[in-house]
């Protein structure tokens, strides 16, 4: 076991570093974390400007092949995960650089590749995920929307939602019925489309503080080019399945919690409660030291994550793990840094707000590691089922 | 970055597993804790035939020279057949002796230890219980070339077998309780020592050790006089490591045993593995396990790199001290009323737990070494 970097790694981490530390002396006010650019236009403003700094640094292609002016390896995206997760910075589109461009790369045709991946790599093309339904979550495969073949288009009638920056978003890419007449997972195509296409009408979902983050989509006859598909026609299931199991290792989200410990360790160290520093107070310190360990525990296991990814090896079940393991942390995080916090953990963004009310964001946002991508439920079945070998749920 | 094992350890993995699985069947578990001694010489001597006992030790000393590191896969094996006896109680002198011995008291000691001709062992412990260096209040008194002990060391592993004792004493009240404190290398059969077993959950042979006038002479100080505590830090910090090590094999060792078990037990006409609310339960323990290993093997990395530690060692105790416990309770619970019984052998793994988790600091001494090194002030 060796957990260290070569020079060059270390000097292209101290490179992202660099970069992000100072892209984030450009934060506007209003940018509170990642969530705040599907909600803020000054904010989105700051993703694309990110995202445009990284395209001219090419890190927005990291670990593509170099045919597609890629540079670098898995192991460098990690370290850049871990820098933007760190100084909080946004830039890369979770949807087009982490999710879409790899499954590219792996599943769709040469023409697809030459189209689409250029504009992710300049930062240009924003994209939004279109798969959940009202009545196809977790079980994604039980969806109704429908893309029928006309001739050269499909066109798609249906709902999705909970679609995350859908009403940011410049494309975006689905799973559609193509074939409603085959049996389950042969059945459905992965299909890219301009958001901007008529019949698409995109409603906003007030999360539960009120911001808007998600929408629903509706898709009113909606003409989409047929050559705009990823993988076979009605293999589309596979495609879902390959792209579930990229950049999992949570570097991002860990580096950003270890981040707020150290904000909330200054905090601590400099507010007084009962006559002397929080610091000071014994159970203050048991418990932030115990969110430390597991905190570490997290960033080892996220390293091993990305270590065996880094040799094309992944594990589902350590990345399962990972996700399952950092994810509940947020929510203790959370829950713990808003009780140090006393009445002030539950006070919104104001002069009020300590730390910028970033806790009391945090309250609620742990809802999105824990429900999205997978449901940690999800999860736990996939160790148990295919890690674990246990009788799978009929 | 590479988080495999090397090949070296896969090797010393395997054979180790191969030995112990022959060599450590439960019945000697089981035979050795009942036992007066706690351990069993021949198969001592064998673990000194296989290089075992002289895994860290460097060559020049008849040692095999192997890194922090290899021992903790070996550790993790050891733990995995939870092996009883006075292993960790002599590597950790060995780490003492390393970091502070004279040429002399290396060239003494290391060679016989590698051999398995002295067993060695650390009394830090006294009425309280904690692990500060305030805790230490025995007194060694200057007296002509020797220091004279007196007073009572408590929970020294494997004190009634070992052949040296390093006794951790006060030798003067200085400014703050960690000056003034003097580790003496004791040879246990000193008049005036005695010794008793002290009856714990994992019959592990913690005893009771009674210094009445105990004659020690000064060369045998450990380090320097009155500066004795760093020595006790790295024994701690380098044995909270290597107890880590062993409990992630005893974790693993608790997992497989669950997860087999539930797919041949029948209940309800299924097997009992089919049941979600166990399954996400095994796979709660499958997660600890994980993110335990690359804890401890990150700060037994670091440890044989020679990178300061402190932190990372403490982090791994308090995390890797709880999740133990939890997996081996859980490993009971999911079994059923099978695995309360003595005659089952996830007990004798529930009941290490809590041995393990004292072991060189409990929980929370840790989490306060963790908050300091984060920074709170
Ligand atoms: C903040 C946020 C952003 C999102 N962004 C997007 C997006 O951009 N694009 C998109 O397509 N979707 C998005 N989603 C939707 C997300 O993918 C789904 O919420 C998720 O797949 C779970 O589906 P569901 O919410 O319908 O819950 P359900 O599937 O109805 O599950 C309800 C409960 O039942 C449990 N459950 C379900 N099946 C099982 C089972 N087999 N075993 C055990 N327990 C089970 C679940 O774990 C959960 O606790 C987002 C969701 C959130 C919260």
């Amino acid at each position: 076991m060796d957990f260290s970097l070569t020079d060059e790694q270390k000097a292209r981490k101290q490179e992202f570093y660099d970069t992000c530390k100072e892209l984030e002396k450009r934060k506007p006010p209003s940018f509170l974390g990642f969530e705040t650019i599907y909600e803020d236009d000054e904010c989105w403003e700051y993703n694309l400007h990110c995202a445009r700094e990284f395209a001219k640094k090419g890190w927005l292609a990291l670990g593509w092949p170099p045919e597609y002016d890629g540079q670098g390896d898995m192991m460098d995206k990690v370290l850049f995960a871990e820098a933007r997760g760190y100084h909080g910075i946004p830039g890369v589109d979770i949807f087009g650089v982490q999710m879409l461009a790899p499954t590219l790369l792996q599943a769709a045709s040469e023409e697809i590749k030459r189209e689409f991946l250029p504009p992710i790599a300049r930062g240009e093309v924003m994209w939004c995920e279109l798969w959940s339904e009202p009545n196809a979550g977790s079980d994604l495969a039980a969806l109704a929307a429908t893309a029928i073949r006309k001739g050269d288009e499909y066109v798609i009638n249906g709902q999705k939602t909970w679609n995350t920056g859908a009403h940011k978003a410049d494309w975006g890419f689905g799973v559609f019925k193509t074939d409603p007449a085959a049996r389950k997972h042969h059945n459905m195509t992965f299909i890219l489309f301009d958001m901007k296409t008529p019949g698409i009408t995109i409603r906003p979902i007030p999360y539960l503080d009120g911001h808007a983050p998600y929408c629903e989509v509706y898709f009113d006859d909606v003409h989409v080019t047929a050559k705009n598909i990823v993988g076979q026609e009605h293999e589309g299931w596979a495609v879902v399945n390959l792209l579930a199991g990229f950049e999992r290792s949570g570097i991002n989200e860990i580096m950003s919690m270890l981040r707020g410990l150290e904000q909330l360790v200054a905090f601590c160290n400099q507010t007084k409660r009962h006559g002397q520093p929080l610091s000071k107070n014994l159970l203050v310190r048991n418990r932030l030291a115990e969110l430390a360990c597991e905190l570490e525990a997290a960033r080892a296991l996220a390293y091993r994550v990305a270590d065996l990814q880094n040799r094309d090896e992944m594990s589902l079940m350590d990345a399962s793990a990972g996700k399952i393991f950092f994810s509940e942390l947020g929510e203790r995080f959370a829950f713990l840094a808003t009780d140090i916090l006393g009445p002030y953990g539950q006070v919104k963004t104001s002069r009020w707000a300590p730390l910028d009310g970033i806790w009391e964001r945090m309250f609620h946002e742990h809802f999105i590691t824990t429900i999205s991508m997978g449901t940690n439920e999800i999860q736990r079945n996939i160790i148990a089922w295919y890690g674990l070998g246990l009788p799978r749920m009929r | 970055m590479d988080l495999r094992l090397t090949e070296t350890q896969e090797i010393l993995k395997q054979s180790a597993r191969d030995f112990l699985t022959t060599e450590c069947p439960k019945s000697l578990v089981r035979e050795l804790e009942q036992g007066e001694m706690g351990y069993a010489p021949e198969l001592w001597k064998k673990m000194a035939e296989l290089g075992w006992l002289g895994l860290i030790i460097p060559e020049e000393y008849d040692g095999m020279g192997y890194t922090f590191q290899d021992l903790a896969v070996l550790l993790e094996e050891i733990g995995r057949s939870i092996l009883p006896g006075p292993l960790l109680a002599t590597l950790t002198s060995v780490f003492a002796v390393l970091e502070a011995g004279t040429e002399e008291q290396k060239r003494e000691l290391l060679p016989k230890i590698a051999q398995g001709e002295l067993i060695l062992t650390t009394a830090l412990l006294e009425g309280e219980g904690i692990f500060d260096a305030s805790g230490i209040a025995v007194k060694a008194a200057p007296q002509g070339d020797d220091f004279t002990i007196d007073g009572t060391k408590l929970f020294v592993e494997m004190a009634h077998v070992a052949d040296y004792i390093l006794c951790v004493t006060r030798t003067n009240t200085g400014t703050s309780p960690e000056k003034g404190v003097t580790v003496l290398i004791v040879d246990s059969t000193t008049p005036g020592i005695s010794c008793e077993v002290i009856p714990t959950t994992a019959e592990d042979k913690l005893c009771e050790v009674r210094f009445e006038n105990v004659k020690v002479p000064k060369k045998n100080i450990l380090g320097k006089l009155d500066e004795g505590w760093p020595i006790v830090e790295t024994m701690l910090r380098k044995g909270a490591i290597a107890k880590c090590a062993e409990s992630i094999g005893a974790i693993q060792a608790c997992v497989d045993m669950t997860v087999a078990y539930s797919k041949e037990r029948v209940q309800y006409e299924r097997p009992i593995g089919a049941f979600q609310a166990l399954q996400h339960r095994m796979a709660d323990m499958w997660t600890a396990m994980g993110t335990s290993r690359y804890l401890v093997y990150e700060a037994a990395w670091m440890e044989s790199e020679g990178l300061p530690c402190a932190k990372e060692a403490s982090m791994a105790k308090a995390y890797v001290n709880e999740v133990y416990k939890n997996v081996a309770k859980w490993a009971v619970r999911l079994h059923g009323a099978i695995a309360t019984s003595a005659d089952h052998d996830i007990p004798l793994y529930y009941r290490r737990s809590k041995a393990a988790d004292t072991a060189y600091g409990g929980t929370d001494f840790h989490r306060e070494i963790v908050a300091q090194k984060i920074g709170l002030t």
